[in-house]
Order: C-alpha cells, then structure tokens, then sequence
C-alpha cells in the first residue's frame, strides 16, 4: 500500500472514530481535486453541493475506506454515485453551467467542455487534467476499458476539432 | 500540434494550484457537526420512546393482572361504577405521570 493511502487510512480511521480534526484534514487535501473535477464535468451549479454532499457521504463511511485505492479515487466514486443518484431524481438531462470564478479556466475550454457528453467530459478531466489511470476512471464510469479509451479519444478528437475550427 | 493541443489540454483540465478553500472545510464541518447532533437527538428520542412504551406495557399488565383478579372481579359485580372509576383515576394519573416526565421532549423543542 503506498505511505500516502496509509496516511489516509489512518486520518479515516480517526474520523470514524470521531475525529472532525482528522476529517477536516482530508477534506482540505482533497476538495480542490474533487471540486474541480466536479465543476469541469458537471457544471458549478452543481460541484459544490455534489462535493459537500460526497464528503458527508465519506465521513459517515469512514469505517469502509481501507485504503486499497487512492483516497481521491475513492472519494471520486462517492461523488460520481452522488450525481448520478441526483440525475436520476432530477430525469432529466442537465446542462452544464458556467465555471465558478475560483477555479482557473478560459471561456473557449468550458465552451468546448461543454459540448461533449458528461462521461466524455469526466474521462477526460479525470485521465487528462487528473492523472488517473484509465483502469480507475473506466471503474468510476462503469465503462470497459476499451469503451473508456474509446470515450476519451471521441472527446479529445471533438475538441481538437473545435480548438482548430475556432 | 497535436502534442500542442494535448499539453494544452492537460494544463487546463488539472486542477488549479491554489491553497485549502478554508470556507469550503468550515461549511463542511458545520454541517457535520449538524448532522451529528441531529443523530445523536434521534437516538435520544428513539431511547425515549422505547422506555416509555416498556412502561407503559408493564403498566398495562400489572391494570390488566389487578383487574383480572378474582377480588376486582367480585367488587366489580357488586359495585361496576367504582371499579371503573377507580380504573378511570389510575389511568388519568398514568398520563399525568408520563406528561410530567422532567425528561420529557417536546417537537417543538427540537426546532
């Protein structure tokens, strides 16, 4: 297990035990990640409630992360579960807004972004902008691994195209 | 251009560099600390709720063995509107009981 999923391990241990100190710590190491993933594949509307909403899911599971995965990844899942479950109370397909103004971007990306499908645009940020392997990002989106590969060189191929048509 | 196009594509979809959004944690807290207490009032009032029920089941079959019993069964023969009464009075007395409860919650303290 790598030292930084032991370090994790031990801070979620805390936090199951109680400790908001020991959870406050990884909330602050990973909302900037979660966030920003968020509000590149869903939209700022949504990034923050979807973010607030995954970390309570996380401190209230606590006691399950056994780091075997990276805590981000992890977290992620919970997050993606989150929007999912809030896409399907919504049934209906939602559009994405504009960026928050606290997270780095320039209008031709998020114009861009915004024109390819949601899993497009989260294999994309997670594997391109996030350094995740393809194997997590294609267990976060239930997608097989060619699909995944197949998803991300469709998305990047529809923005090449914009970029240069633009 | 393409290797361009993927480098400037990477750089803008990685997270930006900025420290801990310090709001973002104490929001996150607040809430937690919320939910907690919220939890922790549940428990008590589920706590609650199961001791008075036991309560008021014991006190039920100790009304139910008293009014079965061959003495009240004879008095309630010779007397009915005594028994029922008396029976009337310990009811009354049970709820004033339970109403009065120091430990008692109210909903409405809740909000």
């Amino acid at each position: 297990m790598p030292a930084e999923n032991d370090e994790d391990l031990a801070l979620s241990r805390r936090a199951a035990a109680g400790d908001t100190a020991a959870f406050a710590m990884l909330v602050e190491k990973y909302e900037l990640a979660l966030r920003s993933f968020l509000v590149r594949a869903v939209g700022a509307d949504h990034a923050d409630d979807i973010a607030q909403e995954a970390f309570l899911k996380a401190w209230r599971a606590s006691a399950q992360y056994d780091g075997r995965a990276r805590y981000s990844t992890w977290l992620t899942r919970i997050a993606w579960r989150c929007r999912l479950d809030a896409l399907r109370k919504e049934r209906a397909p939602v559009q994405v807004d504009a960026p928050s103004s606290s997270v780095v971007h320039s209008r031709e990306v998020d114009d861009m972004l915004s024109r390819l499908s949601e899993s497009e645009r989260a294999a994309l940020v997670l594997c391109d902008g996030h350094g995740w392997t393809h194997a997590e990002a294609a267990e976060l989106l239930s997608l097989p691994l060619g699909t995944l590969k197949s998803t991300i060189a469709r998305a990047k191929s529809k923005c090449r195209a914009m970029w240069e048509g633009a | 251009m393409t290797d361009n196009f993927d480098a400037f594509l990477s750089s803008v979809l990685a997270p930006p560099a900025r420290d801990p959004d310090r709001q973002f944690v104490l929001r996150l807290q607040a809430r937690i600390a919320l939910e907690e207490r919220l939890a922790a009032e549940r428990r008590t009032l589920t706590n609650d709720l199961l001791k008075q029920l036991a309560g008021l089941l014991a006190i039920a079959a100790g009304i139910f063995c008293i009014a079965t019993s061959a003495a009240v069964t004879s008095l309630f023969a010779e007397a009915p509107a005594l028994v029922l009464a008396v029976l009337l009075a310990a009811f009354a007395l049970v709820i004033a009981l339970i109403a009065m409860r120091p430990g008692s919650t109210s909903l409405a303290s809740l909000n």
